[in-house]
């Protein structure tokens, strides 16, 4: 049975708990704890200290997308500490100054192919030059940054070709023309069954649509729908303040 | 390090060196460095510079023309417009020859035309032989995301819409819908020689006939081969479509996407580096077409067939030339798609390449 969850910066920017709060309410057992900006990881590292995350089958981390090459090894330092617990690393490729640092992250490193916007890791070809620097490194398929680099899908079915051993996670979501986060569209989802089906099946599947409300429940099915499969929702509980 | 093209792998593997097509390659990778390097800027994550005709196919010569477009595939910008301009300005203040008169490159192409109007009265001739000779002999120039984006939504559409590939219908896997396309553009262009040879009063028909025999119909047989590949890969050739479902498409897509980065010299050499039985036909093709691009780099006889009149053709050493030239060349086509004796491809042909 496949996994299903939400980034907590899809739900919340930078509120974890609240975020985590959200999710309570949904039939969820994977969780991303985003740290995409710099500033969100100090208090993410103070965060999971407290919190009660033992609801999740599946956490993984998504680590700063830019910070300055002097924080570099600061910033894989906070994050060795989550990957201890055994989590997995999210990395956008281009964030990356030096490789040799990342290497420390072992197999519990993953890299995320990326959107047209960026200058590395968008297409097959590009993620083998950054696993020749990372061989040991996994990967997160972004579904809809493969989609918007070519909406043929051709790319994405290239990269699941190339590289698919090596995926542990998915993120899902559709990625409008301002290259940001959207909630999925049937057209999307569409898309996605052209190749959801050469996605290794033991991966979670992260959304990163930004929902509230019943649209939680909804983009997960719309989730669910784009790997051919249905999922039960839970009763909701009441709303959430 | 530069990888060796499939053409000078053959031409090693024969033991033979064709100056001229070499010439050629070196003379397009030349010039397509040079403006790479100016016009990148002119390009994005929305837009690619698809060069088409000679520089596509890395048959440079001393008359060629520069034919290009600015391929848009992403939101509405005006600023479009202006990267075209800057494009057009510098290559005129560079001297190099731009697009023909019938003013299909030379502008801003979009990427919806292409991939929306595949038959029906929107598919005009204009928009048909984009289409192609973006499948066919193109290459892109400044960032390729535009491009790959939209020969991959293009050939998407010849499989997903191809009701008896993706049915299973077809019995070798050769896609019919794309393969009916090429083969209505082969039949179109013909069609147009008789057109501008009325329309232009007869001005430059020698090299119009001379391009039709050789470099346009060679573009034609190798968009043959790139449908045939279907039935000839060993692995495309196993794909059940029935069984498979869209993922076949996708795969079948990523391998015929290779093909549209291959030049069509590159696709028949790659075919008789692996068809030894077809040796002596490599021999006949790749002599052949090399001494008509020596031809056509020849200045003089380049003119000579720009401007030869109409009642001159039957004395005109350089016309005589290049018609044996292409009867020479029309003999190596027909040793390889219609010769029992290579039975793949003569019942490919045979299956496919007629009715």
């Amino acid at each position: 049975m496949r996994r299903y969850g939400f980034s907590t910066g899809a739900l919340a920017h930078g509120d974890f708990r609240r975020a985590l709060a959200l999710l309570k309410h949904v039939h969820v057992d994977a969780v991303e704890l985003s740290a995409l900006r710099p500033a969100e990881l100090l208090p993410l590292v103070r965060f999971v200290k407290k919190a009660d995350l033992s609801g999740f089958l599946f956490i993984s981390v998504h680590a700063p997308a830019g910070f300055s090459a002097s924080d570099e090894a600061e910033v894989i330092r906070h994050l060795q500490g989550f990957s201890e617990r055994g989590w997995p690393i999210v990395v956008h490729p281009d964030a990356i100054h030096r490789f040799t640092l990342w290497a420390a992250l072992a197999d519990n490193l993953l890299v995320e192919n990326m959107d047209k916007r960026k200058p590395v890791g968008r297409t097959a070809r590009e993620l083998t030059q950054i696993f020749c620097d990372l061989p040991e490194a996994g990967m997160c398929f972004d579904i809809a940054h493969a989609r918007q680099f070519d909406t043929s899908m051709t790319e994405a079915y290239k990269i699941l070709r190339d590289h698919g051993d090596r995926i542990r996670q998915v993120h899902i979501s559709e990625v409008n023309t301002s290259s940001k986060h959207d909630r999925m569209s049937p057209t999307a989802v569409r898309a996605y069954q052209d190749v959801s089906g050469l996605i290794p099946p033991d991966a979670p599947i992260i959304l990163e649509t930004p929902a509230e409300g019943d649209q939680i429940e909804e983009q997960l099915d719309l989730a669910a729908a784009a790997f051919n499969a249905s999922r039960v929702r839970r009763r909701k509980m009441g709303r959430v303040s | 390090m530069r990888e060796e093209t499939p053409v000078l792998r053959l031409s090693s593997k024969l033991g033979t060196d064709w100056p001229a097509i070499r010439a050629a390659a070196e003379a397009t990778v030349a010039r397509r460095e040079a403006l790479n390097q100016v016009l990148t800027k002119h390009t994005s994550e929305d837009t690619s510079i698809a060069v088409v005709g000679s520089f596509g196919r890395a048959e440079v010569t001393a008359g060629s023309d520069f034919d290009w477009v600015l391929l848009v595939d992403g939101i509405a910008n005006p600023e479009h417009l202006d990267a075209c301009s800057a494009i057009a300005d510098h290559l005129k203040s560079e001297g190099i020859k731009g697009p023909g008169a019938e003013a299909i490159f030379g502008e801003l192409v979009f990427s919806h035309d292409l991939i929306h109007y595949i038959g029906g009265d929107e598919d005009t001739n204009a928009n048909l032989t984009r289409r192609m000779l973006l499948l066919l002999e193109s290459a892109p120039l400044g960032r390729e995301d535009a491009y790959a984006r939209t020969t991959n939504n293009i050939l998407s559409r010849y499989i997903l819409e191809d009701f008896g590939w993706m049915h299973a219908r077809n019995p070798m896997n050769v896609p019919r819908f794309l393969q009916n396309d090429i083969a209505r553009y082969w039949r179109t262009m013909a069609v147009d020689f008789a057109y501008k040879r009325r329309r232009r009063a007869g001005r430059g028909w020698a090299l119009r006939t001379s391009k039709l025999r050789l470099p346009r119909k060679l573009t034609y047989a190798a968009g043959l081969l790139m449908c045939y590949s279907c039935a000839l890969d060993p692995e495309i050739s196993t794909i059940v479509p029935s069984e498979a479902g869209r993922g076949a498409a996708a795969k079948i897509v990523a391998h015929l996407a290779t093909y549209v980065r291959k030049t069509p010299l590159e696709i028949f050499a790659e075919l008789f580096l692996t068809e030894d039985s077809l040796t002596p036909t490599a021999r006949k093709l790749f002599a052949t077409y090399d001494e008509f691009l020596a031809l056509l780099n020849d200045d003089a006889k380049r003119e000579r067939l720009e401007t030869l009149p109409h009642d001159e053709v039957a004395e005109d050493p350089v016309y005589q030339a290049v018609r044996d030239l292409g009867h020479q060349f029309q003999e190596a086509l027909d040793e390889v798609f219609l010769d029992p004796t290579t039975p793949k491809l003569y019942q490919l042909t045979k299956t496919y390449g007629v009715f």
